[in-house]
């Protein structure tokens, strides 16, 4: 059978027929070759000759523009050979200039050692002394010495950089014939870990300009909306963009396919994936599919094989799983046995969907809209091979977005790529790297000010005032009394970590605002599938101790929040309605926890804990009188209408923002401030803000039709996950009024007139984690 | 793109990052298993003892300037000034008696590449006793001679080289090249820094040893502006033709940290100098009978020194940063105290445990 008879399948089959949203067609795209500008040296001819490679358009784009000195950033899709156009340049400046070193960054390990074994492979061949090596966390104290001195291509992961910058001295040959810097899978690099590493970068650059080198920087992304600005943001410079695919494609079926299509779901998304696996394998396509965590991975191969084996022990056994934590020879073999067609169907973690050295298959399924367009591409990018056609089949759940595209497939098919935002003037990420800086070099006010940007003068007055650097002759010294790079964690989790003990055992760490939500006294902790109890929580030593139990309860902690307006930065009328965006503080507060059992609240207990202050940027509007007016004429509920309408919103805001919905928090109040008008705020989860809140802001009409959209198009009554509810609300989604939603979020997107109004509560939303940004 | 208006509650908010983040854990007392957790730790009896102590210091010292209290002499160089505080000490020198140093190598076959202890055993068996004999062999004859060669050059630094290519670097042989140099020429060097790494040094403790005497010299930071001055005042006790280093776990700290400072200002690394640590060679002599070589508790144990009013090192950090923040000198008084009597201890433990292996009376 081919993916044409599996795809018939699909549209026959009375159980999948219905289920079947949409099919979208790709026709196939045949290879445009390039030319190169000036011809390769021998070494490297003759290594694309005898791999059987001729270059495609956007790799000789690349090479052209690398060779000219250009710094480039490609954002080509999966499988484009990206790899091959940089490595081609790297390589010839290499043999070429023979003190030339170059940087290899890499988000992960296992893209690290991928990289490695190739480097290595096409330095045997053509026999140009790049001696790459990787220096990470795990290369051993013994062997470090000698990488620094002699390896000219170093691959690295931003963690490793952050640490090896204060070691510039022992670094100070490589840095001094740095040619070119590489990042690999640049768009990992976005909001608060894209700011620090933007910032990483400078340092970098800092010391390279010390060492009197200037590298080059070539970046490789998944497509994004903006990679100019994303590529001059992330490392300010400017940037040639390389993005005419030159490469083949087959045609290629992609399917949305909608376990709720009506509106209940009969049975669970992870059975109906594990359904289309099967339907998939028998049909003799070699698939992999795409799951949302470790543990599902198992379930899901598990179901699988049990149903396969029904049919044949065979084909039960052409079924794996490949996730994190599975030995790196396992994954070798599982590779090696997918690519002879031995293992016909891998269930894989979306986190994997980088580090698998599969080449192309012939279905991907993917479970669960994986929360951006580009991870979605970049998934469905792993079916068609060598030009034959290929399936990509979309399995919904139940949560808004995925239920947004389902019920708008052109929305889904259109949709362009999505912004990668950063922020490289959030003061609390800026000042975190000066400090670093300063214990790296001295900071020169004329001369870093350009490194640093514009808030570089008074935050250095402040944290003079703090004592963390001292002016001297020579500038700026670092004074602090810990090492800088261990203050400033580049995941945006605060230094500040809360350690989680069980009989003196460390479990895992925790930031603060983590720690006072999940890990409360009383709470009960879920740790690798094991249960634990908190017996203790000491603010003092940020210890939390812990003990194994089990019981059939949960707990689930309740939060008020208050949100102050420090400073309006803009206003803007939408639709006849008053938004702004500016500076807010955010006070979060944990009151208490609900002790439950399924939905059965069995009790509540207080907890006294700090409160957590924050300060952040938020967008927020006050709904217009009429419409106001329509809702208590309709004797609906305000709050209700405004606390889904903020939901709504928010559930939204990854189709416009390239954000998670946890990143973003919001409050929905019918009577806010002195004036007391129905208001809604959409914050940044992240102390300083990263962007998020801000970008929406200019998309405003946009985003709240999505939102409209989604509710008015959602088949239940009440509201459900797909649309207003909110899977971690403190307030248990309640109250919550589906109509008034609708009618409030319709007139959002019309032109009415603002008018005065009365309310009195305030309900906070809080399904966001706070992480402060340093 | 409209940047937060900063606030001084940046600051604030690193500073208590840093509190946070101590160098060192404070474990309870009698707690031995917590100590293998971390090499930092300091006993919570101590740590409480510490801060009483520098309450009581900063009660007793307000007011009192910082020249009143340190009445050193002012020096002044490329980097600027910085203020020297001069100590002497009285100190019996050893002398190595080289003879014998000389005699004892020329019997370590090993030292000879290619030896190792069963071709020793067959060489002694055909009656090579000295490496002066094996320059009749045929087979070592050539490296033989290098050795004989290396050793009547008589180039400490390349003595030292030798022995430690073949021997560990706690060799007493490694020691007893400190025969070859004169009294005057070796610095005992120890500092204190707000830190481990990256951070500045705000004590320097030089010992030098003038007419019989141990002198130290301490540069202590009035203001972090000053460490160049007294990084800059410090190299220049290495001045002489051939100095040598002393220090106490020097090799992993006090040195690297040295030049790790002088990269940080753009100054020129120091030279390699020959280097005695003194922890290495007190490691494999008293292995087995103390618990700890601590420069502390071999004091107390070979020396008969017993501290009085002490910090724990781990804590000088806190004490330097309260006299920064206060402006009152208290603080340092006691951190001075402690440099001062590591470096006299260091030259001691370092002329005790040479009188051991190679002293002429």
């Amino acid at each position: 059978m081919a993916v044409a008879d599996v795809v018939r399948l699909l549209g026959v089959n009375p159980v999948y027929r219905k289920r079947v949203v949409h099919i979208e067609t790709i026709e196939p795209e045949p290879p445009r070759y390039g030319t190169l500008a000036a011809p390769l040296p021998e070494t490297i001819e003759a290594y694309l000759k005898e791999s059987g490679i001729r270059l495609y358009t956007h790799q000789c784009d690349a090479i052209n523009g690398i060779r000219d000195g250009r710094n480039v950033i490609i954002t080509t899709p999966t499988a484009s050979g990206k790899t091959l156009a940089f490595n081609i340049p790297v390589f010839e400046a290499m043999e070429t200039d023979p003190e030339a070193r170059a940087l290899y960054l890499y988000p992960t390990k296992a893209l690290a050692n991928d990289q490695f074994a190739t480097l290595e492979q096409m330095a045997k061949f053509t026999g140009i002394a790049a001696k790459p090596a990787i220096y990470d966390g795990d290369t051993p104290q013994s062997k470090r010495a000698a990488i620094r001195e002699h390896a000219r291509i170093v691959i690295s992961n931003p963690y490793e950089l952050h640490q090896v910058l204060s070691w510039h001295a022992k670094w100070s040959p490589f840095f001094s014939h740095l040619r070119y810097v590489v990042i690999d899978e640049a768009h990992r690099y976005r909001g608060v870990f894209g700011s620090h590493i933007a910032l990483l970068i400078r340092r970098l650059l800092r010391l390279c300009r010390y060492y009197g080198s200037n590298p080059q920087f070539i970046l490789s992304t998944a497509t994004l909306k903006n990679p100019e600005e994303f590529a001059l943001r992330l490392v300010g410079r400017q940037f040639d963009v390389i993005d005419g695919d030159g490469s083949p494609h087959g045609r290629k079926h992609f399917v949305l396919y909608n376990p709720f299509f009506n509106g209940i779901g009969e049975r669970s998304t992870h059975e109906e994936t594990k359904d289309l696996l099967i339907s998939c394998v028998k049909g003799d396509l070699q698939t992999i599919c795409f799951v949302g965590s470790r543990k599902m991975a198992e379930l899901v191969t598990v179901w699988a094989r049990e149903d396969a084996r029904r049919s044949s022990a065979l084909l039960a056994d052409s079924i794996s799983a490949y996730r994190a934590g599975y030995l790196p020879e396992e994954r070798r073999m599982i590779e090696r046995e997918l690519k002879e067609g031995v293992i016909k169907g891998v269930v894989a973690t979306n986190a994997l969907e980088l580090g698998i050295d599969i080449g192309s298959l012939d279905a991907v399924i993917i479970s669960g809209y994986p929360g951006t367009m580009q991870s979605t591409r970049q998934q469905a990018g792993r079916a068609g091979r060598k030009g034959g056609d290929s399936l990509a089949v979309l399995v919904a759940h139940a949560n808004p977005l995925d239920q947004y595209f389902m019920h708008h497939p052109a929305r889904f098919f259109s949709r362009s790529h999505e912004h990668a935002v950063l922020d490289t003037e959030n003061p609390y990420i800026v000042s975190g790297h000066m400090l670093c800086a300063a214990a790296e070099l001295p900071l020169k006010e004329e001369v870093d000010r350009e490194v640093f940007g514009s808030t570089f003068s008074p935050l250095l007055l402040d944290l003079a005032s703090s004592n963390l650097i001292r002016n001297t002759s020579r500038g700026w010294v670092y004074s602090g009394r810990s090492r800088a790079t261990d203050a400033v964690r580049l995941d945006g989790m605060s230094g500040e970590s809360f350690r989680i003990l069980c009989h003196g055992k460390l479990l895992e760490t925790m930031d603060r605002a983590q720690a006072y939500r999940e890990a409360h006294k009383g709470a009960i902790m879920l740790h690798q599938g094991e249960t634990y109890v908190v017996n203790e929580m000491d603010l003092e030593t940020h210890t939390v101790r812990v003990t194994k139990t089990d019981v059939d309860y949960y707990t689930q902690p309740l939060k008020e929040v208050n949100l102050a307006v420090k400073k309006t930065l803009e206003h803007r009328t939408v639709n006849g309605m008053a938004c702004s965006y500016g500076d807010v503080e955010v006070t979060e507060q944990y009151t208490g926890y609900k002790i439950k059992r399924k939905d059965t609240v069995i009790g509540i207990e207080p907890l006294s804990l700090p409160p957590l202050v924050f300060r952040t940027k938020a967008f927020w509007f006050i709904l217009p009188q009429p419409v106001e007016q329509r809702v208590r004429d309709a004797c609906l509920d305000l709050a209700g209408g405004l606390h889904g309408a903020e939901h709504a919103i928010i559930a939204m805001m990854p189709l416009h923002v390239m954000c998670d919905r946890r990143d973003i928090g919001g409050l929905a109040s019918p009577a806010y401030g002195e004036n007391t008008e129905p208001t809604i705020f959409v914050y940044d989860g992240y102390e300083g803000g990263i962007g998020l809140a801000e970008s929406a802001y200019e998309h405003l009409p946009e985003l709240f039709s999505s939102a409209y959209e989604l509710v008015d198009a959602c088949s239940c009554e009440e509201g459900c996950p797909a649309c207003i509810h909110s899977p971690k609300c403190g307030n248990d989604n309640v109250p919550l009024d589906k109509l008034a939603t609708v009618m409030i979020l319709k007139g959002l997107c019309k032109t009415e007139n603002k008018g005065e109004s009365i309310g009195s509560a305030v309900y906070p939303d809080t399904e966001i984690s706070v992480h402060p940004a340093y | 793109m409209n940047a937060i208006h900063a606030s001084n509650r940046i600051g604030t908010l690193w500073q208590q990052r840093m509190d946070a983040l101590r160098d060192y854990e404070v474990i309870r007392d009698g707690n031995v298993f917590g100590t293998s957790f971390s090499n930092r730790f300091v006993y919570s009896s101590e740590h409480e003892r510490a801060h009483q102590h520098l309450a009581r210091l900063t009660e007793q010292y307000d007011g009192v300037a910082f020249e009143t209290l340190f009445s050193g002499k002012e020096v002044s160089n490329e980097g600027g000034v910085s203020r020297a505080l001069v100590s002497r000490h009285s100190l019996s020198l050893t002398h190595v008696d080289v003879e014998r140093y000389r005699q004892d190598i020329l019997t370590d076959l090993t030292l000879v590449r290619g030896i190792g202890d069963v071709t020793l055993r067959r060489l002694n068996a055909r009656g090579y006793v000295t490496i002066a004999d094996l320059v009749a062999h045929p087979k070592f004859r050539a490296e033989a001679r290098g050795v004989l060669e290396c050793l009547s050059r008589g180039d400490p630094a390349e003595i030292m080289g030798m022995i430690g290519s073949r021997h560990a670097k706690s060799h007493p042989f490694v020691l007893g090249t400190a025969g070859f140099f004169e009294p005057e020429d070796f610095v005992f060097l120890d500092i204190e820094t707000l830190g481990l790494f990256s951070r500045p040094i705000i004590l320097f403790g030089v010992g030098t040893i003038e007419n019989r005497e141990l002198v130290v010299h301490q540069y202590l930071l009035r203001d972090i502006d000053e460490e160049p001055a007294a990084l800059i005042a410090t190299l220049g006790h290495f001045a002489r033709d051939r100095p040598a280093l002393v220090t106490f776990n020097g090799k992993s700290f006090d040195y690297p940290y040295l030049q790790d400072r002088l990269t940080y200002y753009g100054m020129d690394t120091a030279r390699r100098i020959p280097h005695f640590d003194v922890l290495h060679f007190s490691r494999r002599r008293w292995k087995d009978e103390f618990p700890s070589h601590c420069l502390g508790a071999l004091e107390r144990e070979i020396l008969g020194i017993n501290r009085k009013d002490d910090i724990p090192g781990q804590m000088v950090p806190e004490f330097y940063e309260t006299y920064l923040r206060t402006g009152n000198c208290g603080p340092l008084v006691p951190i001075v105290e402690h440099n001062r009597q590591d470096v006299v201890s260091l030259a001691f433990l370092f002329y005790h445990l040479l009188g051991e292996s190679y002293g002429c009376r």
